[in-house]
This record gives structure tokens, C-alpha cells and sequence, in this order.
């Protein structure tokens, strides 16, 4: 009975591991450009493949010279399909049989223009393709997913799925979180377990472990009620919802955790363990921090490691406080956004199957992943003090 | 030299030791045997505090190590426990090295001369005849050792310090016969540069070891004299029934 509840529980977790594994990768199969649509230049350009990225530069005007692309110097000139009806008339594109001009002359303008991109729908691609040619829609590769400096689902025609932004949101947010709950959190756990009497400490333990089970939502609430407002006025910011809000908000939702754990791992400091340290003359805090702390670091790495989890996969509270900007943070009084609070915002516009669903999944891959090597290197730091015995 | 003046101990409500007074010379190795329960070891924890740790303990009359009262007001405690050495029933290594084991109570007095602390932690394990078993390997965590080595190395490491006084908690009663006989040699060393008391069950230890010994019934002293006469002789009853295994 065991065995096969304990198998039970393997296959699922594999087959969620697998399923999110298939959906993310997908990605890395679906098309650059917008599905239904493509970018056609001269046949004079010698530009073959262009990055989603510089797409996007060209049609932001960022990029202006064939030359930046490594083509010949020459400026670009952008050409949306909707461009068409300004240079010929309805009847000229044969508006009463079904537009059946619209290639020919959608060719005629690319082939008349060396500089020109022009990004128009598959269905009125010009039959002709002398003087022109149609780049080819690469797939989305892992360089610019894991590479790419923005995250703009939406942009025509590329959309852009870089990671970076949501990476470094999800990481600066954790870390600042952690630095600010792990000397917290071990000050407390020490003050309970070895300073507090009987009574506070029977008054405060449930207390704190009351506050673990409290909804995020309400922690976030709570944050953009309380903590915006502040960090705007503490810091003279123009938003309080900030990255530094949301490591506040998830060092207070971390808080819990780290203590209850960390306390539970130094009260099982033997006995025999701190009357050897007293009766060798050591004073109550030399006991602390050189014999109960040291014996109690397995569990106190699994506090940091259960904190840190929490901060990296937390959403709710973290989506309600950060202010959802995706850009590279610069610092951390700036709006950002984290992994999961993108995928908690966009999966419900997201069409199923399409790239930014994929994208998506991604996203979740790199969140397990993260936890899956934070999980093996505390395994790996408390299997080996655990084996020295130091 | 260790002195008791009437001393009476209560855990709460539970009087543990009744009026007890006694002396023990410099020098010399005093035992106190008795059924468990009897509040020995509650008596042995008295010279070094280590029952201030319990909550709810209560103690009148007084106690003296060197001719000072040691539980008067102002007295520094940690300083009394570098004075007077611990060895505890189960061996209780610290999760470090072996040297830094018996380093510690010297670290934790603020010493970090590397020399000294070498020389001295040499010193201890030598005293503690331990020193040619782990001199290749004090690297190594003290979770190595066998248990008696480990017994041998809490030794050492309250040694280290230079207590006057060495108080032991039933020290051999977790080994093999072995290991007990080696710590029993170690106690005749250790003797003329200390004042040992031992807490044991057994007595046949108790008469090897000891000068003086102490007989303890449900908190009282029944008797108190030399070990030959305690054994051979005792003035007691209640003790030659002990002795003799009749009850206990």
C-alpha cells in the first residue's frame, strides 16, 4: 500500500516535470516572426537572417542602416502591409476580385527598393519573387530566450521573449528578501530556543507559526495597503511598488519558516552538548554561537533553503507589491517583475499552444530547475557535515 | 579542597539532598556511591553550578571550593567552571576536530596563542593517555573515536583549562571493561595533580579508585569515611546491605 502510494506520487511528479519540460520546449520550435506573417527585402539586400531582437529594433526605428546588420550602407525603409494603400488605389489592387493584384504590386514595391523590409501577410505574398526575397522564419533559438534583454509578448512582428529582465527581477527580489530574513529570522529562533523563558516563548512560537499559514493574497494586500506607501514616502520615490517592496513583503512572508525551523534545529541541541561547553567555563553566548549554532547548521541551512524557496516561487504577494514593469532592474527601488508573477499575469491571455504559451512554460521550466539546484546543493552541504561530523 | 556546610537541595517541592556536610582534601579521590535516585549526582553538580541550569532549584547552606563560598553573590560562575573541570556520564564531544575539541575551553577564555594552545592541547591528550592513539589524526572529527577514546578526549578537554578540581559523572559507566580500567589508571595519575570526585554504580570501581568514599541514600549521607574502612568495615547497616548487594 505504501509502495504503491509512494509510486504514485513519483509517476505524477515526473509526469508534470515531463509535461512542463514538452510544452516549454516547444518554444524553441515555434516561428520568430508572428505565425500567418513574414518579412520580405530587395533581392539586391544581402541581409539573410535577422534575430527577433533586431526585428524589433528595426520596426522601433532603433536600427535605421542596412549596415548595422552586417548588409551594405543603406538606410532602411519599413513597409507595413496597410503602407500599400496609400501608393495604389483600390481598383489598381482589384478590389472586386478579391484583391487579386495585391501580390503583384505588394512585389513590385519591394523589388523598386534596395532598403526596403517588409512585413506582410502570408496570404498575399507576391507570386513573382523575381527582385525579391523572402527571409526565412527562423525558430525562436535558446540565445534568445535565455539571451534576450526584453520581454514584449506582444511586439509585431517579433515578439520578444528574453528572460533576462524576469531572471534578474526573480533573483534581486529572493536575494535582498533572504538578506533581510535570514538575520532576522536567526536572531529569533535564537531568542526563543535559548534566551526567552517558558511562558514568552509558549506565547510566541504559535504565534509565528500562525503567520505562515496566512494567505499570500493577504500578505499582499497588505503590502500594497501598507508597505507602498511607505517605501514611496521612506525612500522620496515616484512608485512605492518596487522591487526593494516586494523583498520586504517576502522576507516578512519567509520570516515563519526560517524561524520555526531554525529554533526546532537548535533546541535539539543535546543537552550534554551545552553543559559540556558551560562546564568547560564557556559563557552563555560563547555556547550560542560556537557549539549550538554549529550543531544545529544542517537545519539551519534547510531554513535558508525553505525560505529561499518560498521567495523564488512566491507570486501572489510579490505581483501585487513589485509593480510589474519587465525591464532589467537597475535598481531596486524601480518597478520589476518576477517569473512567477509573469506567468500568474500573462497565462490567462496567452492563446494554449502558441509561442507565448510556450514561452510561459518556459519560464516555469527555469523556476524548477533553480529549486531543483538549490534543493541538491543543501542536500549536498548537509550530507557532508553530517558525514565529517564538524 | 572542597567543603559542604548543611547543605539541603529541592527540585520544586522535592527535597534531594538533606543536610549534608563533608570535606574532601586536595588530592585525593573521593567517591559517592548509592542507588540511582539518591541525589549524588545532583550533589557532584552542585561544585561546578551545573544545576543552576535546571529551573525551579532551591539550595541552602554552603558550599566551598578553595575555602570561597561559592554560591555567595557576585561570584563570576563561568570562572568557577574553568576552576572546577567536568566529566559527564556519556561521552560528549563536540562536533568539531579532536584538537579543536580540547582547544576549546582555552579559545573560549579568549586564548589565541597558536603555540600555547598546540603545547597545551599536547599537554591534555598526554595527560589523558590518549595522545599516541590520535596524534596522526587531530584533524579529524572526534566522532571517530571509539567511545572510551572519546570519554579519554572529554578528559583531556577539561584538563586543558587547569581546573583545580575535577568532578566525574559516572565516567565509565557507557564503556567496555577496557576502556573503564584505562580510565581508572587515568584517575590515579590525574590524582596528584588534582582533587577528583567521582559519582559511580559500581562498586568495585569505587574501592579501586577512590580514598574516601561517600555512601548516599534517598538524599542523605549515610556514611562517610575511608574507602578500606567503608568496605571492610562500615559502621552503617544500611551500608553493608548496599555493599554487600542486598538491596540497591
Amino acid at each position: 500500500m505504501l509502495t504503491l502510494s509512494g509510486a504514485v506520487t513519483t509517476v505524477t511528479i515526473l509526469l508534470i516535470v515531463v509535461f512542463l519540460f514538452r510544452e516549454g520546449l516547444g518554444l524553441f520550435r515555434s516561428p520568430a516572426v508572428e505565425k500567418g506573417y513574414a518579412l520580405c527585402v530587395n533581392a539586391a539586400n544581402p541581409v539573410v537572417r535577422l534575430n527577433p531582437g533586431q526585428i524589433k529594433q528595426i520596426f522601433d526605428y532603433e536600427i535605421v542602416n542596412w549596415t548595422e546588420l552586417g548588409g551594405t550602407d543603406r538606410a532602411i525603409e519599413l513597409f507595413r502591409f496597410d503602407d500599400i494603400f496609400s501608393r495604389y488605389s483600390e481598383e489598381e489592387l482589384g478590389a472586386e476580385n478579391d484583391y487579386d493584384q495585391l501580390p503583384d504590386k505588394l512585389g513590385e514595391v519591394v523589388a523598386a527598393s534596395p532598403g526596403i523590409i517588409a512585413f506582410l501577410p502570408e496570404e498575399y505574398l507576391p507570386h513573382h519573387l523575381e527582385g525579391i526575397r523572402i527571409l526565412r522564419n527562423e525558430h525562436i533559438t535558446a540565445g534568445d530566450f535565455f539571451g534576450g534583454r526584453e520581454w514584449i509578448p506582444t511586439a509585431t512582428p517579433a515578439p520578444q521573449y528574453g528572460t533576462l529582465p524576469l531572471l534578474l527581477g526573480t533573483l534581486w527580489v529572493s536575494i535582498v528578501a533572504i538578506l533581510i530574513a535570514l538575520p532576522l529570522g536567526l536572531s529569533v529562533a535564537i531568542y526563543l530556543s535559548e534566551l526567552a523563558n517558558e511562558r514568552t516563548r509558549k506565547l510566541l512560537k504559535p504565534a509565528i507559526e500562525l503567520l505562515a499559514g496566512i494567505p499570500s493574497v493577504v500578505y499582499g494586500f497588505f503590502g500594497l495597503v501598507v508597505l507602498v506607501p511607505l517605501v514611496q514616502k521612506a525612500f522620496g520615490l515616484p512608485v512605492g511598488e518596487t522591487g526593494f517592496t516586494g523583498s520586504v513583503i517576502l522576507a516578512i512572508m519567509a520570516l515563519p519558516t526560517i524561524i520555526t525551523v531554525a529554533e526546532d534545529a537548535m533546541r535539539n541541541t543535546p543537552r550534554a552538548m551545552r553543559e559540556a561547553s558551560l562546564a568547560l567555563g564557556a559563557t552563555h553566548w560563547q555556547t550560542i554561537y560556537k557549539v549550538i549554532v554549529p550543531y544545529a547548521k544542517s537545519g539551519i541551512s534547510a531554513a535558508v533553503v525553505l525560505g529561499i524557496g518560498r521567495a523564488i516561487g512566491e507570486t501572489m504577494a510579490v505581483l501585487m507589491v513589485t509593480g510589474n514593469a519587465a525591464v532589467i532592474p537597475k535598481t531596486l527601488f524601480a518597478p520589476l517583475r518576477t517569473i512567477p508573477a509573469t506567468i500568474a499575469a500573462e497565462l490567462g491571455e496567452a492563446p494554449s499552444g502558441g509561442a507565448h504559451y510556450q514561452a510561459l512554460f518556459m519560464l516555469g521550466c527555469i523556476l524548477f530547475l533553480i529549486t531543483l539546484v538549490i534543493n541538491i546543493t543543501a542536500e549536498a552541504i548537509s550530507k557532508r557535515q553530517h558525514n565529517k561530523g564538524l | 579542597m572542597i567543603q559542604a556546610k548543611n547543605i539541603d537541595f529541592y527540585y520544586d517541592d522535592f527535597h534531594a539532598l538533606k543536610g549534608i556536610s563533608m570535606e574532601m582534601a586536595a588530592n585525593t579521590v573521593t567517591a559517592f556511591i548509592g542507588p540511582s535516585g539518591c541525589g549524588k549526582s545532583t550533589f557532584l553538580r552542585l561544585f561546578n553550578r551545573m544545576n543552576d541550569l535546571i529551573p525551579g532549584t532551591r539550595l541552602t547552606g554552603e558550599c566551598l571550593v578553595e575555602e570561597k563560598d561559592i554560591y555567595t553573590r557576585g561570584v563570576n560562575v563561568d570562572e568557577l567552571r574553568k576552576q572546577v573541570g567536568m566529566v559527564f556520564q556519556k561521552p560528549n564531544p563536540f562536533p568539531k576536530s579532536i584538537f579543536e575539541n580540547v582547544a576549546y575551553g582555552l579559545r573560549v577564555n579568549g586564548v589565541d596563542d597558536r603555540k600555547f594552545i598546540e603545547q597545551r592541547v599536547k599537554e591534555s591528550l598526554v595527560g589523558a593517555a590518549l595522545w599516541d592513539e590520535v596524534k596522526d589524526k587531530l584533524k579529524k572529527s572526534a566522532f571517530e573515536l571509539s567511545g572510551g577514546q572519546q570519554q579519554r578526549l572529554c578528559i583531556a578537554r577539561a584538563l586543558a583549562i587547569k581546573p583545580s578540581v575535577l568532578l566525574m559523572d559516572e565516567p565509565a559507566s557507557a564503556l567496555d571493561p577496557i576502556s573503564t580500567s584505562k580510565i581508572e589508571e587515568l584517575i590515579h595519575e590525574l590524582k596528584k595533580e588534582y582533587t577528583i570526585v567521582i559519582v559511580t554504580h559500581n562498586m568495585q570501581q569505587a574501592a579501586r579508585v577512590s580514598d574516601k568514599t561517600g555512601f548516599f541514600m534517598l538524599g542523605e549521607l549515610v556514611e562517610f569515611s575511608d574507602t578500606k574502612k567503608m568496605f571492610l568495615n562500615p559502621d552503617k547497616e544500611q551500608t553493608q546491605n548496599y555493599i554487600t548487594g542486598r538491596f540497591g
